[in-house]
């Protein structure tokens, strides 16, 4: 080596040992550090950088967005009108057969700040902390479906998991038939969302909405979660392979609602905010 | 040394700040620009294996943070890739554009294997891996050295000259 390549700078293999023993130290103990509260500071610091950022690529945006706001507006307000004569209705009815009521709870609009994950997007940086009644497992939503959920929450900011995150599980049921199952992030074969413990026996076909069951500790029922793209049996023969398209588009997030209900008592059964 | 200092953070802000908001949506969409391999590999060819080290790992350590998962993945490798590109520096031809294109297609290729297999479950994921790795070493590559070209273009001067190691060398 001394042959090949000149002498080394002076410390270089002092500051090489010492890194390197510190990355395998934080790659075998690093799950175990608390270090939530780093993240929360260099969220804060960052913060306005990323609004700058984003500022300008938005500004870009700014106009036809607004177009295309307009007319969405003008066409839901017509469509809020049936809704709401359909939704006294359905409180008649209820009232009637003793079932209990719906609760609409509160939606806190936020800015996605930033967004994490080397390649594949896992979390977010959102707009809206504690003082805006954000708290941890406060599920995130987009008017297309479901996002992910709160995971840390500091004063200003808060830290949003989402659906391309293994680790997070959603509690799941295909819309029109019911069948129960577990959606989740599976990067093998491919990077892909996936309804699992869904049984051989039970009918799922292709373009089917599946939304949230209400069974998962985080998330109300009714949140759309997206639509069957793909099904097949899993290698173990046991359980059904579905693939499922993200109603929620994971690449382009501008603005999301945070779902206010893990600060407030939990119900089984909420109205979704985004699909009524 | 002061100028140094404002240097290194003004790289890392300006790395960090590209892979959380415009490069994460081009990321999202299977593009991923590898910006971390592009900063360590810039800082190792100018300073050397010593401020490489530490610039890769330092970055390395701010991307794990951010996120959030397997703290110490990105900052082992880029502190190795610092050390190495620093070391091979002094005997490259650090103002040839081909250098550029081959450090950069090397440390990308490297710093993208290493953190994908990470989220990888199994044998079923390689080609995903593979993939991925080729397009992100066919935009980074070419990308970082065209950037590197331009910076040398504006500022006049050689970005990475060769100077004597004598004083600043261990024998």
């Amino acid at each position: 080596m001394g042959g090949f390549l000149p002498p080394a700078q002076r410390h270089s293999g002092l500051a090489l040992a010492i890194c390197t023993f510190l990355s395998l130290l934080l790659l075998a103990t690093g799950e175990r550090l608390p270090i939530a509260s780093l993240r929360g500071i260099g969220a804060f610091v960052f913060a306005p950088f990323d609004r700058v950022v984003l500022s300008v690529d938005r500004l870009a945006a700014a106009w036809s967005e607004n177009q295309q706001l307009h007319l969405r507006i003008a066409a839901l307000e017509l469509e809020n009108e049936r809704l709401r004569a359909g939704g006294e209705e359905n409180e008649r009815l209820r009232q009637q057969l003793n079932l209990p009521l719906y609760h609409a709870r509160p939606l806190k609009a936020v800015e996605i700040l930033s967004l994490s994950g080397e390649g594949l997007v896992t979390s977010a940086t959102l707009s809206a902390g504690r003082h805006g009644g954000v708290h941890e497992g406060d599920p995130v939503v987009t008017t297309e479906g479901l996002l992910g959920r709160v995971s840390e929450v500091y004063p200003d900011l808060s830290r949003a998991l989402l659906l391309t995150d293994p680790n997070v599980a959603v509690a799941c049921e295909v819309e029109s038939t019911g069948v129960l199952g577990v959606v989740r992030f599976n990067t093998a074969p491919r990077p892909r969302l996936v309804l699992t413990n869904v049984p051989l026996g039970d009918t799922v076909t292709i373009g089917e909405r599946v939304v949230t069951s209400g069974l998962s500790q985080h998330f109300p029922r009714g949140l759309l979660v997206g639509r069957v793209a793909r099904v097949g049996s899993d290698p173990s023969g046991l359980t059904q392979d579905i693939e499922i398209a993200p109603a929620a588009r994971l690449s382009r997030i501008r603005h999301a609602f945070v779902l206010l209900i893990a600060g407030a008592d939990k119900p089984a059964e909420t109205k979704s905010a985004v699909n009524p | 040394m002061r100028s140094g200092g404002l240097s290194i953070l003004l790289m890392l802000l300006v790395a960090l700040l590209l892979r959380s908001t415009a490069l994460s949506v081009l990321g999202a969409r299977g593009v991923v620009i590898d910006v971390l391999a592009f900063a360590t590999v810039a800082w190792s060819l100018r300073y050397g294996e010593t401020s490489g080290t530490l610039l890769g790992f330092t970055i390395g350590l701010l991307a794990d943070l951010d996120d959030g998962h397997w703290l110490g993945r990105h900052a082992l490798v880029l502190a190795l890739l610092g050390y190495a590109i620093g070391r091979l520096s002094h005997t490259l031809v650090r103002e040839r554009t081909r250098t550029h294109l081959v450090v950069l297609a090397i440390a990308t290729a490297v710093h993208q294997t290493w953190c994908t297999a990470f989220d990888l479950t199994g044998v079923a994921g390689w080609p995903y891996l593979l993939q991925r790795v080729a397009l992100s070493v066919a935009v980074t590559a070419p990308l970082g050295a065209l950037l590197i070209a331009l910076a040398r273009r504006l500022y006049g001067r050689p970005l990475f000259p060769h100077g004597p190691l004598g004083a600043g060398t261990t024998g």
